[in-house]
Parts: C-alpha cells; structure tokens; sequence
C-alpha cells in the first residue's frame, strides 16, 4: 500500500476541492456517502434517471417511498443526513447536456463516473481530456469490478484501447437459422417493433429468402438478392400494414408467424440438411393443452399452450394500448412494461419451441431481453471505496502512485481478490486522444447516406454527440451541421453526391468535446451482407479482436435508435455496464449471466435497463508494463500476470 | 437452523431483490430470508456491514453495542444522526438501519457482547464481530463453530483492516458451473452445421465442501515450523501487525524479522 498521509495538508485540500461525480445509482450513492464521510465539502452529482423498486437492493441512499423520484435529487438528500455542513449539487440531468461544457467541467478538481453506458463514459472521457482534469473511472457487474485513473497526457484514456463492439448476430439467423434462445428474443423484440413500435429495416422478422445458405448454387443467390430488394424480401406490404389489415387478431397472427412463415422455411431446404428443421405449431391443435408451472410466477416455464394464450392476451393488451395512443401511434419496448414483457416472452419461447429449443421462463427472458446485469451492494461498495483511495492520491500529488484495481470473484493463485496494475500511457494511434486523431474508414459512397455517416458512424462508433462534418476538399464544404435543421436536405442524400470518394477527407468536429478527428474514405463494393462500413488502420498490436467488425452485423436495437442522444426527460438510454474482466487460473471464467448479456441502445422509460460487456482484459494486461516479478513484496503488490 | 417455513419469495420481494436474484439465485435468496445474524460492534466498519446485511434481506439483523456515540462515530458511520451524540450506538444506528430495508427484523441491543451469555450466541445463523477484543473472539468462535454457527471477525486500523471467517470444519455448499458442451460426434457436422446447441447459458450446480480452522489456530501457528516458514513470505504484513494489538506472546518484532529473514 503506498504510504499517503492524511496530513494537514490533504484534509484542507479534502475540504476546499471540488468534485464532480457523474451517476448517482449503484456505485454512486456508495461513492456519495465515502466522499461525504472522508470529509469531501463541495460535491456535485449529475443523473439523469429516477429511482425504481429493483435499485432498492444496492442504491441505498433510496428508499420505497421515493421510487418514480429523481435520483441525483434525493441521493444529495439523503447524503446531506449524514453530513449536514456539506455543500452538494444535484442535476437532474444528462452529462452529454451542452450546459455541461469544458467550462463547467474546469470547475472540478477531479471528476468521478459512476456510470453505467459506454456512450456517457466516451463523453465524460473526451470532456475531461479538453478540460484536463482527473478522471478515475469505474464499473461493476455481479461480483466483478474495476477502476482505473485517465489523466491527459500521463494515462490511457478511456478509448485508447478498442472496446468490443455490441455482439450482434446476422439477419439470417434471426430470421432463418436460430440455434440459441437468445436469437429467437432478439427475433421477438424485432416482431413487437415491426407490429406495435417504430418499424426497422434491420428488423426484419420474415423469412430470409436471399440468405446466402439457403441457395444451392451461387448464382442462385444472386437471383434470389436481387428479387428479394426489388420485392422487399417476400412482402409486398409491411407487417404492421397486414397485421392492421387482420385487425391484430392474434391467432391470424400466431398462424403466420409460427405456421406459414415456419412452412415457407421448410421449403428452403438446404437449410435444414445439416440442421434440426423446425416444426411449425397449429393452434387449433394445441387448444386448450397443458399450462403447467408452480414456484414463482415468473420463474415457471409454462406449457406450450401457457405461451399460447400469453400471445394471445399480450397482444390484444398492445393492440389496445395502440388504439388509445391513436393514428399513427408507436409503442416503444420496454422490459417493466407487463405486457411488453409478456410478448416477448411468449413469442421468442414459441419460436424456441419451434426450433427445438428448450423453453425458457419469463425471468429468464427478461434478463436476456432486458440485458440486465445483476447487482449487488457490496461490489459497488468495495469499488466505491477504491475510487476515494485512488481520488485520495490524486489530491495529494501523488499520481504515479495511481493503479488500475480489479474486483475478482475467487482469490487468484497468490491469494489476491483485488489486483492492481501500473496505469499505461497514451495510445499514439488512439483517435481520441492522440495529437491529431485520424482513422480510416472502408464505405461505398454510393450506398452509405449521410444520416448514416452522422448516426452510425460519427455517433455510435466514434462517441460523437453533436457533429459537424466538413470535406477536405478545397472548398471546405459543409455535410453535417451540429446546428438543428441547417443541414437535414443532405440526410438522405449519398456521400458520392457531394464527390466523395475513395481518397477523400472528412474533417469531424464535436465542439463541446472538443474533439477533431480526421476521416479518410476507403471506398470499397465488398462489404460484407449487411455492414455498412468497417473501421480500418489501428496499429496491429491494437488491432479489436477478430469477432467485433466482420461477421456479426443486426445490431439488437429495441425500437428506438436513437440512444446517442439522451435526452434530459427521465427516459433514459440503455446501457451497458463497461467492465473488463480478468481471468484468473482459478476462475471458471465469466458468469453464464453476463456473457449472455447483449447491449441495446433505446431510451427507456425507467433506470435500471442494464446491459453488459464483458472482454477478457489478459491482452491488455500482457501490454502492461508491470514490471515487478512475481516474487516481488513491494507494497503494491504488482503481479505480472502471463 | 435456518429457517425455511416461507418457501414463497412475495412479489414485492422478488421485484426488490430481483438483481441479487439473478445473481445468486432464488434458493440463496430464500436462505438468507430465513438467517439471523449477529452484528457485534457499531463503529465505522459495524455500519458497512449493517448496510449490506440489511440490503441482502436476512430475515433477522441484532445491532449489539455497548458504547455511546461520539464526536468522531458520526464521522466514521452514517447510521448514527449527528444529533445522536450521548447516546447508545446500537440504538442510535436503529432507525436509519430499519428503513434501509422494513422486510428485515432489525433490534438493537445496547448490552456489551463481552457480558452476553453463550446461549446469548446460539440464537443465531451468523455471528459478525467488528472491533472486538482477541479473546471474545476466540471464544465466541469456539462456542460458534461447535453449533454449526457462521463467524465473522474484522477491525480497521486507518488503511489497514484484516477479516476473519470460520465457515465450520465440514462447510458444505454449491457452485455454479456452465454445462458441458460435448462436441457432436455426428460425422454430418460440417463446417456451416449449426445444430441445435446446447443452451450455453445453462448451468449446473455442483456440491463442494470447505474445511475452516478456529481462530485460535490462525493466531496461533507456529511460524518457526517448515511448512509455516515457507509460506512466511506470502503473508501479509498486516497478520504481523494485528498479532500485535492482540497478545504479547510473541512480538511483532519477532515476526517481522522471521517473515524478512
């Protein structure tokens, strides 16, 4: 342990800093009452959610009587019980809101996230950088946690290593060829969107008819692509529009999709010769069957028929719901809305009926559907407080001093439950924080619009909140306008309309993070079905491992896309709890529940829609520069770890 | 000795809980619903645990302290109101302990726990003691593990702390592990086969047994002897540093110099 004294010195410091800790959930209302005891004065806290019955078991400053409340609003609240002399600031709030702006964050000494989406720790990150402040960084999931410090110019910043992208599968097994439950629930929050909620053409819930495994000859699958995007892939009218049609009856309803479609599947038979087939349901068959269950309600799997009438009913409740919101009405998934929950539920177990899977309990699907990650106090608590231990180093100078520190869930082989390890410097390549970021981007002009390159490339890949985009070249044309409204003709239009080509510049701004980065364009026709760009020229040693960019495609979006863009209402996005897990020789590796765990990226009406990431940390780890051998008894007891 | 009579979780429960759930499961979830616990000692690290116990959902948590808040435990715990100073530590902590969490039984109990009877002991699951003095301590967990009961040791000492825990001489238990996937011996698996899988996320429980020693032996190892010296080296300083505030019988010199021989 280095030896930091808690002189005179550091406890004026203590008292007159000013610290800034962003989330105030499960870490954050532990991280609120250390600073507060420790003897922190001037603290101010920003969430932008409300509290909800399932944070009662860990965000302890909340009780029942203020669940629907503002979480910042009553954290400070309750915090202020125990240390009444402290000055704490509460913001119902987004961090991404441009209130918060280099100014503001110049006002801390050190800022704290307590976060729980990658998208906000991003912004947090760059905002920190341009306004050269700490930032001690953190997350949690289950038993396992971790916190780390970023300081401009000393340590990696939050993005310097490449995060693994949001798992996500192909549309064609979703459509045709699932193998496992969580592909039929991705499938069942596509149908809700495409039935009840904002319809998607990444969602598509039909058979796939141009899926490359399906054809027997190559020249078939070309015939079979071209028809199908002339004929909008076997429909010829959307699903909401024949589901209106029949008046969303649910058995018409059931006897497509778990009938007809499952039939028309059949007649693809290429698929099914090395696979199970699956066996399409009848429902004047199953009439009246087994149901079956006992224990808790939403622990049971139910009988076949169960699910049956649970579509049934799930349905005319959502149909009713639609009606009341009137024309042209959109209803948007979310896992605490009952019969949202129930839809899902019961179509993705009757689609692994189907597909000879084994069924799967209400709360079981909630997890998946919901990426939920379990939480506990005590992991937040023991993270928190290594947060106030590294934040305590850093008020006092004491920055070379500074770790990375992992929770573990079993002592390792020298009996250690908590493992530090030498922070690492910058990336030279990193595209946020290196001098003049660049990267490469492999697109085709002439099918990539430029909504896209704003949303799904300048927002979603590279963190960008509100971007401005000019092209190099000469004439310093303007694509994108952060401002609201200037640049919306150009949305639809294509990068090759305004001379985009292979070769060609893009200079992307984000004013309020300050951040520039340079985009070269690769034009390419070879992209693979369904990807719409691919993220080229990270040093080799940095390269992300293989599974992010090139097979997996559909992201699993549940509706609303629109998650880069928070809003300050108390809908908030959803978000995927960053850890980076190491594994240990003892550990049987991450727990079947969060590597299930799947990101989604919505608003949502309540907290606590949590989602998980998880990545071995070992590569990093090798990159480290833990120099101490293994037999070392320093006091910081780093251990090389091979 | 636990209690298991309400083998139901209510829904209010399970809407509460439902994270923990998902972590540890309804059948730990169920047993902790029917412990009683003992918490020894209401300081800084007494309060920690209080949290956390009560947030868990034991059915039953007793708050045991003698001693009077005072100007410094207001720093050091959040339990207790700054206005509480004077009074008892336990049942000054009570009201905010409650209210973390009205499905638990909390009382506090203002005796000092070095005065309490052995049957006092045996009334519960688990027994937590913080800041406690080496003797009780051994005694305590001596009489504990006799009856099947859970201990629990620890203090704080500024950036140093230590825990202890005596889960029994025969603790047994579960733990979860991912099914086996045995790959498909079918000659049919070509390279785009994709079979029906098993579900990767299931699991299977598998039964494990820990054997813990007293107290008293972890104080008491010989540290001159041969297996003792050769893990001299992996243990932590800090073991030295509480023997000292313990006992006089050997000297924290002593074994300091043994460990850096």
């Amino acid at each position: 342990m280095g030896a930091i004294r808690k002189g005179g010195e550091l406890v004026d410091s203590l008292s007159s800093s000013k610290v800034l800790v962003v989330g105030a959930g499960g870490i954050g209302c532990e991280l609120l009452k250390n600073l507060v005891l420790t003897g922190f004065k001037n603290i101010e806290v920003i969430d932008l959610d409300t509290i909800d019955v399932s944070n009662l078991n860990r965000q302890f400053l909340f009780q029942k009587k203020h669940v629907g409340k503002s979480k910042a609003q009553v954290a400070k609240e309750s915090a202020l019980q125990f240390c009444p002399s402290a000055n704490i600031v509460a913001y119902h709030d987004s961090i991404m809101n441009p209130d918060y702006n280099v100014e503001f964050f110049r006002k801390f000494m050190l800022v704290m996230n307590a976060l729980d989406n990658r998208a906000a720790r991003n912004h947090v990150n760059r905002m920190c950088l341009a306004a050269d402040i700490p930032l001690i960084e953190s997350g949690t999931a289950g038993y396992l946690g971790q916190v780390t410090v970023i300081k401009k110019g000393m340590t990696e910043c939050y993005e310097c290593q490449p995060k693994p992208a949001q798992k996500t599968f192909p549309g064609c097994t979703i459509r045709n060829t699932p193998s496992e439950p969580i592909h039929c629930i991705v499938w069942a929050k596509y149908l809700f969107n495409q039935l009840f909620g904002e319809e998607d053409a990444d969602q598509e819930v039909s058979p796939d008819t141009a899926d490359p495994e399906a054809a027997w000859n190559p020249e078939e699958t070309a015939t079979r692509a071209t028809a199908s995007e002339k004929d909008g892939d076997i429909k010829r009218i959307s699903t909401k529009e024949w589901a209106r049609s029949t008046g969303y009856d649910p058995v018409k309803l059931f006897n497509k999709l778990f009938k007809d479609d499952i039939m028309y599947l059949l007649t693809m038979d290429k698929l099914w010769k090395k696979r199970k087939a699956p066996t399409p349901l009848d429902w004047q068959q199953l009439e009246n069957s087994e149901t079956a269950g006992s224990g808790l309600k939403d622990q049971q799997v139910l009988g076949l028929w169960g699910y049956c009438e649970l579509f049934q009913h799930s349905v005319e409740t959502l149909r009713s719901q639609l009606q009341e919101k009137g024309e042209g009405a959109e209803l948007v998934w979310d896992k605490d809305d009952p019969p949202a929950m129930d839809f899902v539920t019961a179509a993705a177990n009757l689609r692994m009926h189907i597909f000879s899977m084994k069924m799967k309990s209400r709360f079981d699907v909630k997890s998946m559907a919901g990426n939920i990650i379990p939480a506990i106090a005590t992991t937040n608590a023991v993270i928190a407080g290594l947060i106030v231990l590294e934040g305590l180093k850093i008020l006092s100078g004491e920055l070379e001093s500074c770790r990375t520190i992992f929770l573990n869930k079993c002592p390792n082989l020298r009996k250690k439950l908590l493992v530090p390890c030498v922070l690492d410097p910058p990336s030279a390549n990193c595209y946020v924080c290196a001098s003049k970021p660049e990267v490469t981007v492999k697109v085709n002009v002439h099918k990539t619009m430029v909504l896209s390159l704003q949303d799904r490339i300048l927002k979603e890949r590279f963190g960008m909140v509100a971007p401005d985009v000019q092209i190099e070249d000469g004439k310093g044309t303007i694509l994108i306008s952060s401002e609201e409204g200037e640049t919306e003709d150009n949305n639809s239009k294509f990068l090759s309309d305004f001379g985009i080509r292979n070769g060609s510049r893009l200079q992307a701004d984000d004013f309020l993070q300050d951040y520039t980065l340079l985009i070269n364009i690769l034009h390419t026709e070879e992209l693979e079905r369904d990807v719409e760009f691919e993220v080229v020229g990270e040093a080799p040693d940095k390269a992300p491992p293989p599974q992010t960019n090139q097979e997996e495609v559909n992201s699993i979006t549940n509706g609303n896309k629109d998650s880069a863009q928070p809003s300050t209402s108390s809908k908030a996005p959803e978000e995927d709890d960053d850890i980076m897990i190491v594994d240990s020789d003892e550990e049987e590796g991450v727990s079947s529940s969060s590597a299930a765990a799947v990101s989604s990226t919505t608003k949502r009406k309540h907290s606590d829609a949590e989602t998980g990431e998880t990545s071995t940390k070992r590569p990093r780890m090798e990159q480290s520069s833990a120099a101490a051998s293994p037999n070392d008894d320093d006091d910081d007891d780093i251990i090389a770890l091979d | 000795m636990i209690e298991k009579e309400d083998p139901v979780i209510s829904e209010e429960e399970a809407a509460q809980y439902d994270r923990q759930i998902r972590l540890w499961g309804l059948d730990a979830q169920k047993r902790l619903r029917g412990s009683r616990v003992l918490l020894a000692g209401l300081g800084g690290l007494g309060a920690e645990v209080a949290k956390n116990l009560i947030l868990a959902g034991v059915k039953g948590l007793t708050l045991l302290d003698h001693e009077q808040v005072s100007e410094d435990s207001c720093r050091a715990q959040f339990l207790a109101p700054v206005t509480a100073q004077g009074q008892n530590r336990a049942k000054a902590s009570l009201e905010r302990a409650q209210n973390l969490n009205p499905m638990v039984e909390v009382h506090a109990d203002s005796d000092s726990v070095e005065e309490k009877p052995d049957d006092f002991f045996l009334q519960f699951d688990a027994v937590c003691l913080t800041g406690c003095s080496r003797d009780l301590m051994v005694r305590v967990d001596q009489l504990c593990s006799q009856h099947n009961i859970k201990v629990f040791c620890g203090d704080v000492y500024g950036y140093y702390g230590y825990m202890f825990c005596n889960l029994g001489k025969e603790h047994n238990y579960v733990e979860e592990k991912p099914k086996v996937v045995k790959p498909s011996k079918d000659s049919d698996d070509g390279p785009e086969g994709k079979k029906a899988k098993v579900d990767p996320t299931e699991t299977t429980m598998v039964k494990k047994m820990a054997s813990f020693c007293s107290l008293k032996e972890a104080l008491e190892v010989d540290w001159t002897s041969e297996k003792a010296r050769a893990g001299l080296k992996r243990t932590p300083v800090d073991y030295f540093l509480l023997q000292g505030t313990f006992t006089e019988r050997r000297s924290t010199q002593e074994l300091l110099l043994l460990r850096w021989s």
